[in-house]
């Protein structure tokens, strides 16, 4: 079959490799009809995350049409269409009992390296390299899912595939930042970050009660995006003051909640970016916590803060004063997709969830590396590149 | 990235591995502490099902079994009366706990054709990583 490889540093090609089978009894294969890019994936991509091998298929949004089940899989059949999570999930630990889906005892096959780098191993992750449990990705025709019946949902006959897709990971990315970064009724919220993730949890915000909602960005495109689609508000950090902007719109208190989607490649105008950009070079810091440091400093006194971008290592410049100080509650976490993707769907198929305008570059797989170039570099007012099979 | 950066990070991934395994090693003496796993089910389910799972380590291995606190389940405590490898000796309670909790042990996906000198490398490290980390 084709899939979508990573073969190095910004190298991605659409190969033949062999196609999936099922290895264990609660797998299942599915017929992708629909994956899409994240910015997470240029992470791997730009060997943020040194833990790739050449070949390795990636992409971890998707949904598609099962084609076959393992004599373990009850939930789903052949021909069902389906949506993934891309956090591969037993159902069954402490932690998915308790709705930490990504902190799954038993879904990374390679735990010793996340043990070491942070002390414990989450749950495996579609396409998302060794150290997550080295599964194939979704940017291929077919691939395996393991226990499917706690990492894939039925899609209601009233939600179109295009829609649908967005549940498998921005969706519940988004909503989890707004919900456990704990919005309330008549809150500000901040949203670093005008991606599809950041997009999810400013209508989550919304949704769960929040009174105004400021979407922070760089790039006008996707800040008109957002307002177009939500009606929130909005900052460009490239010609505003971020910090003034929000005392202003919130009566000098900061925000009540502040939500970084940007994660550890984060870009800024001011001279921390240099500095962050030289320490990286230099391999004396991990990340560019650019978005986390400013969320900290804006976020008002005994606020909360949500960290839903995607850090690797260790950071610099952290402002552990401004949390302890302030009395901050700072929680971040990869998403517990299956706490919240019936749920979304529901909302989706209602019209309460719009998704479907996040898709703005829809692709055959063959054009596979211009879709992450498009992503990559912003061009053409790219928020996510679509491949369709 | 040329071919000598892609050796340098390489040999930079094995060296920091190499590193930790060894900081490690030299902090703890593996037969100091034993590996233990909570796995979330009741003692009794747990007790019933050491002797199948784990049947091949039988004279080998002692196991024991307590309860967690809180809602936690119960805790499988693995200590080598034998000669076993720490690797073994942290894979087989592990699988235990896989089968206990899901009901199978998650088979990784079939590794790629073309790994690379990184990729290679990272087989290394891969191929043990079942049975490494900090228990």
């Amino acid at each position: 079959m084709k899939a979508l490889c990573g073969e190095g540093i910004n190298d991605v090609r659409v190969q033949d490799v062999p196609d999936p089978q099922l290895l264990n009894d609660q797998d299942m294969i599915l017929k992708v009809r629909l994956s899409t890019v994240c910015g997470s994936d240029l992470h791997l991509l730009t060997g943020h995350i040194p833990f790739m091998q050449a070949g390795d298929v990636i992409g971890h949004e998707f949904m598609g049409e099962v084609v076959e089940v393992g004599p373990g899989v009850t939930k789903h059949r052949p021909g069902d269409r389906v949506v993934v999570c891309s956090f591969i999930v037993c159902g069954r630990c402490w932690y998915c009992r308790n709705e930490l889906y990504s902190l799954c005892d038993n879904t990374n096959t390679n735990p010793a390296i996340t043990q070491h780098l942070w002390g414990s191993d989450p749950g495996g992750i579609f396409g998302y390299s060794h150290a997550m449990g080295g599964f194939r990705g979704s940017h291929a025709e077919y691939v395996r899912v393991p226990f499917a019946d706690h990492t894939a949902f039925q899609i209601p006959e009233a939600v179109d595939d295009m829609s649908a897709l967005f549940a498998s990971d921005s969706g519940p990315t988004g909503w989890m930042g707004a919900d456990l970064g704990g919005v309330q009724r008549g809150d500000v919220v901040a949203v670093w970050g005008a991606g599809a993730v950041g997009q999810m949890a400013a209508r989550a915000a919304q949704l769960l009660g929040a009174e105004r909602v400021i979407v922070i960005d760089r790039f006008d495109y996707r800040l008109r995006q957002a307002e177009l689609a939500f009606g929130v508000e909005t900052i460009n950090y490239a010609n505003d003051q971020v910090g003034d902007a929000l005392l202003e719109t919130t009566g000098g208190r900061g925000p009540d909640v502040c939500i970084e989607a940007v994660g550890c490649e984060a870009h800024s105008t001011g001279p921390q970016y240099v500095y962050d950009q030289v320490k990286s070079k230099l391999k004396l810091e991990m990340d560019r916590p650019i978005a986390v440091r400013e969320a900290i400093y804006n976020c008002r006194k005994g606020g909360s803060v949500f960290v839903l971008g995607v850090f690797t290592g260790v950071v610099d410049m952290f402002p552990l004063g401004a949390l302890m100080n302030k009395g901050l509650t700072v929680r971040g976490a990869q998403q517990h997709g299956q706490r919240y993707i019936p749920m979304l769907l529901d909302r989706i198929a209602s019209g309460e969830l719009v998704t479907d305008h996040l898709a703005t570059h829809v692709m055959p797989l063959s054009e596979g590396a211009r879709g992450y170039e498009l992503f990559k570099k912003k061009e053409d007012d790219c928020l996510r590149s679509v491949f369709r099979f | 990235m040329n071919t000598a950066g892609k050796a340098a990070v390489t040999a930079g991934v094995v060296a920091a591995y190499a590193v930790v395994r060894r900081r490690r090693a030299a902090a703890v003496q593996p037969s100091d502490r034993w590996p233990v796993v909570t796995v979330s089910r009741a003692p009794e389910e747990v007790r019933a099902s050491l002797p199948e799972d784990l049947a091949h380590l039988h004279g080998q291995v002692e196991f024991q079994v307590r309860p967690a606190t809180g809602d936690k389940g119960t805790e499988l405590v693995a200590k080598a009366s034998g000669d076993v490898p720490r690797h073994e000796l942290r894979l087989a309670p592990r699988r235990m706990k896989a089968v206990l909790e899901a009901g199978e042990v998650v088979r990784p996906d079939v590794a790629p054709t073309h790994p690379g000198p990184m990729g290679k490398a990272l087989q290394l490290v891969t191929s043990r990583a079942g049975g490494g980390g900090r228990l």
